[in-house]
C-alpha cells in the first residue's frame, strides 16, 4: 500500500471554494480529494451558485453533497429526491432535451421501471457471458494495435487514443451493430457530448449548447437508420432487440430508441475509457500494486472494484426534491437541487479505511463509483467490470513493457472524470 | 429453512444476485429477476452476499 504523496498542501479556505468553478476540475486529483475532505467535514451540504451556461437562465444553486450516509439515502429514496427534472445537467435544460439526452437518467417510475425492464433484459449476467469472447478479442486487437504503432514509430503511445478509447467503443459498438465506418463519428459526438464544454471539444465557447445539440442530432441520426434497417433486416445485436421490443404491449418510439441509443454509446464509452486510462495511471504511480496484481490474478475482482472507487468515472448525478423535509438533520426544500459527489463519497473515512489509500485487495468495497442503492444504479455496471478486468488481465500478457512517460491532460469537466491524453511508451519496442 | 424475499417494486433486475448466487438467481429473458430454487444451507453465505450487494435493497433473506 502506499499513500498519495501531500507535500505540505496550502490551506484550503473553506468559504473560498467553488464546484462551479470549471476549472477546478483540472486541478489534480489530490487537490480535489482535499476540497472534498474539507466540505464533508466541515460543510457537507455545501450550497453554490449553478455556473453559467449560455443562453441558459441560471437556477437557484445547488446543495454539494459529499457525505456517503447523505448520497446514498438521497438515492435510495427516489420518490423524495427524483430524477425526472433532468439527472446530468445542473442548470435546468428543455424538457425535451432533458429526456432526450438523460433517456432513462433523467426519468422517474413508473416510466423508468417499464423501460429500464425492456434494456435489462440484454444486460442481464447470461447475456453478457457470451459477451466475453468478443471482449478477450476485442482487448487482444487492440493492445497488438498500440504495440504495432510503437514499433512502427519511436516506442511512444497515447494510453488514451491507443487503448483506453477504442476498446469501449468497439464494445458497445459491436454490442449494437454499429457499422465500422460510423466508429469514428460516434466517438467525436460522444466526446462532445460529454465534453463538459471543454474548449479543445467545443469551439465556439458563446454557445456551447449548439454544439451539444448537433452533436446529439448526429448520433440519433445514424441510430434511426440503423433501427430502420433492423426492423426490416433482424440481426442479433441489440438494436433489432430494441425496436422489437415490447413492455406491457408497447414498443419504444423512435425517439425513446434514439436517446436510448445515445445513452449506451455516451454511457458506454466515456466511463470506462476514464475507468481504464486513470487505472493504467494508479498503476504507474503504484508500481508495487501492479507488481502484486500482475503476480497474482485472483486479484483482479478487488482489483476492478478499487480502480472504480479510486478514478469514479462519473463524479455527479443530480436529484431534484419533490417535497419539504428532513435528512439527516438537514432541511430541505422543494424543487432544492443536490449534486451527489459520488467521487467524494468514495473517499468517505466513514465507510473507507485509509480512503486515500490505492489498495487493490481492499474488501469490502462498498463504493459508489457505479450510483447509489436505488433504481438508476448503473446498467452497465457488469459490462464495465468486465472490460476492465479482461483489459488489465490482458494488458499485464500483451503490455508488461507498457511505461506511463507524462502527465494526463484532463478533460474540462465537473460531470466526468475524464483525461484526454496520456503519454507512455513500450520500453520493449525497437 | 431460510427463504428470499423479493421486492418487485424495487428490483430493476441488474443480476448483481445472479453473479454471486447463479444456483439461486437468474434474470429471465425478460429482464425479471426469478428465484430457481431456496438456497441450500452451503449456499446461505453466496445468497446472503447477494442480498447485502443487491443495488437496489430489493433481496431479503427469512429464515
Amino acid at each position: 500500500m502506499s499513500v498519495d504523496a501531500v507535500a505540505g498542501p496550502p490551506p484550503i479556505e473553506l468559504d473560498g471554494i467553488d464546484l462551479s468553478d470549471r476549472d477546478f476540475w483540472v486541478r489534480p486529483p489530490a487537490e480535489r480529494h482535499a476540497v472534498f475532505d474539507l466540505l464533508r467535514r466541515e460543510r457537507p451540504f455545501a450550497f453554490f451558485a449553478e455556473p453559467l451556461v449560455p443562453m441558459l437562465e441560471p437556477g437557484p444553486g445547488y446543495y454539494a453533497v459529499t457525505r456517503y450516509a447523505d448520497l446514498d439515502a438521497i438515492s435510495s429514496q427516489p420518490a423524495v429526491f427524483c430524477s425526472g427534472e433532468g439527472a446530468v445537467s445542473i442548470t435546468d435544460i428543455p424538457a425535451d432535451l432533458n429526456e432526450f439526452y438523460g433517456s432513462l437518467i433523467s426519468m422517474d417510475d413508473p416510466r423508468h421501471a417499464k423501460i429500464r425492464r425492456i434494456v435489462s433484459k440484454v444486460f442481464t449476467p447470461r447475456m453478457l457471458e457470451q459477451l466475453v469472447g468478443s471482449v478477450q478479442q476485442i482487448v487482444e486487437d487492440v493492445l497488438d494495435a498500440a504495440r504495432a504503432k510503437a514499433e512502427a514509430g519511436d516506442g511512444n503511445i497515447d494510453v488514451v487514443a491507443d487503448i483506453a478509447a477504442p476498446i469501449p467503443l468497439r464494445v458497445i459498438c459491436d454490442m449494437m451493430g454499429v457499422p465500422a465506418e460510423d466508429r469514428p463519428l460516434i466517438l467525436a459526438m460522444s466526446n462532445i457530448v460529454l465534453s463538459g464544454g471543454d474548449p479543445e471539444l467545443v469551439e465556439n465557447q458563446d454557445d456551447p449548447l449548439t454544439a451539444f445539440l448537433e452533436a446529439g442530432m448526429t448520433l440519433a441520426g445514424v441510430m434511426e437508420r440503423l433501427a430502420a434497417e433492423r426492423l426490416e433486416r433482424p440481426t442479433e445485436d441489440l438494436t433489432t432487440a430494441l425496436v422489437r421490443s415490447e413492455v406491457d404491449g408497447e414498443r419504444l418510439s423512435h425517439a425513446e430508441i434514439a436517446s436510448f441509443f445515445i445513452l449506451l454509446l455516451v454511457a458506454g464509452n466515456e466511463t470506462t475509457r476514464n475507468a481504464i486510462s486513470q487505472g493504467i495511471l494508479a498503476l504507474s504511480e503504484h508500481p508495487e500494486q501492479r507488481a502484486r496484481w500482475m503476480a497474482d490474478p485472483s486479484l483482479t475482482r478487488t482489483a476492478v472494484e478499487e480502480i472504480v472507487r479510486w478514478t469514479s468515472p462519473v463524479t455527479w448525478m443530480r436529484r431534484t426534491a419533490t417535497q419539504d423535509g428532513e435528512l439527516n438533520g438537514f432541511r430541505f426544500r422543494a424543487g432544492d437541487k443536490f449534486l451527489l459527489f459520488y467521487a467524494a463519497a468514495n473517499r468517505d473515512p466513514a465507510v473507507f479505511a485509509d480512503p486515500h489509500v490505492f489498495d487493490l485487495t481492499r474488501d469490502p468495497n462498498p463504493h459508489v463509483g457505479f450510483g447509489g442503492h436505488g433504481p438508476h444504479f448503473c446498467l452497465g455496471a457488469h459490462l464495465a467490470r468486465r472490460e476492465i478486468a479482461v483489459t488489465f488481465q490482458t494488458l499485464f500478457e500483451r503490455l508488461p513493457d507498457l511505461e506511463v512517460t507524462g502527465e494526463p491532460d484532463r478533460l474540462r469537466s465537473s460531470f466526468v472524470n475524464g483525461i484526454k491524453r496520456l503519454p507512455a511508451r513500450l520500453t520493449g519496442a525497437r | 429453512m431460510s427463504r428470499v424475499e423479493v421486492d418487485r417494486d424495487r428490483c430493476v433486475g441488474s443480476g448483481t444476485c445472479e453473479v454471486l448466487a447463479p444456483a439461486v438467481f437468474e434474470v429471465d429473458d425478460d429482464g425479471v429477476l426469478a428465484v430457481l430454487r431456496e438456497p441450500a444451507e452451503d449456499e446461505l453465505p453466496d445468497v446472503r452476499d447477494a442480498v447485502q450487494a443487491c443495488p437496489t435493497r430489493a433481496l431479503a433473506l427469512a429464515d
